[in-house]
């Protein structure tokens, strides 16, 4: 995951609210299914994941609060917010232009 | 393995200030990953390098949150204090130096000739007092090998001794300039001599008052 990974890493802030947009989550669990969804391909550092809260915390895209799961387990969990669900659709509609485009342009290139 | 996990985690923060949640966020993710690891049957220490190697480059956060003190560094503020300032004082102390015998010269065109030396051995006392402030913090030099424990120690004691020894330079310098300056003038050369004991009893006044001040 060279060239993909920093590709897809280009999209670290669309992945965690798109995650968000089924449940509240905290890091670990998002990284899991981030891993788990990409088949193993694919995974975020601890400190790309949590760059990306801080970011998106700071846009009032998201929200997080502490809670704990488990006997000693204290998580911080975060929450998408209204302006986070319109910044999602943007992102998504913006990915998939990207996607469309991208598809088209290579597509030419291998034809010709 | 779990503990040398919670143990790497701090030092990974340590001297990062204000940074207790982002700590507790990433040791809790990273043990859950470990734990995650070591339920699916890897070895703990196999899951130890996972788990660490999961967190990657924890300077993007740190950089981007407040200040990160750097401990060694600061601890030793200019040791080779040359700034720019004293290295002017010494090119203008020598500059004084080659220039003192003009005073003199010009001076005796005009029949001064007591004048004249007053002025020049003037220009030589602040030529001196000069080189004096502008010294290097000579001792250091002497001792490269001597690292930071040793500039330490040095800080404390250069800030009282420098202005010390500052002190009786410009003493001494003045109370020369002053003997030749009376003795010229007054031509009484036979008595003039005291004010030499008089410099070392204002030395040793003028230090005695920083030691007092100082102990307080």
């Amino acid at each position: 995951m060279s060239i993909a990974g920093d590709l897809i890493r280009g999209h670290t802030d669309a992945i965690i609210l798109a995650r968000l947009l089924r449940s509240d989550s905290y890091g670990y669990e998002i990284n899991k299914t981030i891993s788990s969804l990409s088949g193993g391909r694919f995974e975020l550092k601890e400190a790309t994941l949590y760059t990306s809260f801080k970011r998106l915390e700071e846009t009032g895209c998201i929200v997080s609060y502490w809670g704990g799961s488990g006997p000693g387990a204290r998580r911080r969990y975060y929450s998408i917010t209204p302006t986070g669900r319109q910044t999602c659709r943007c992102l998504l509609e913006e990915w998939r232009e990207t996607k469309d485009i991208m598809d088209k342009l290579l597509e030419t290139e291998e034809e010709t | 393995m779990r503990d040398q996990l919670i143990q790497y985690v701090s030092l990974l923060f340590a001297g990062a200030e204000n940074c207790e949640d982002i700590r507790q966020e990433i040791l809790q993710n990273t043990l859950d990953r470990y734990d995650d690891l070591v339920a699916q049957g890897k070895s703990p220490e196999n899951a130890y390098r996972q788990a660490i190697s999961g967190i990657g480059d924890i300077n993007e956060i740190l950089s981007g949150e407040q200040t990160f003190t750097a401990p060694p560094r600061t601890s030793e503020p200019e040791p080779e204090a040359d700034t720019p300032t004293k290295k002017l004082m010494r090119a203008i102390a020598i500059a004084l130096y080659i220039l003192c015998p003009a005073p003199l010269i010009i001076l005796s065109q005009f029949g001064l000739d007591n004048l004249g030396l007053c002025c020049t051995l003037a220009v030589v006392a602040v030529a001196t007092v000069l080189i004096l402030l502008g010294r290097k913090n000579g001792s250091e030099d002497d001792a490269p090998e001597s690292t930071a424990s040793a500039q330490a120690r040095e800080v404390p004691l250069s800030g009282g001794q420098e202005l010390r020894k500052s002190i009786k330079g410009l003493i001494g310098a003045i109370g020369l300039a002053a003997y030749f300056i009376v003795s010229f003038a007054t031509g009484a050369w036979y008595i003039t001599w005291v004010i030499f004991p008089i410099i070392g009893a204002v030395e040793g006044l003028v230090i005695a008052c920083l030691d007092l001040t100082e102990g307080n």
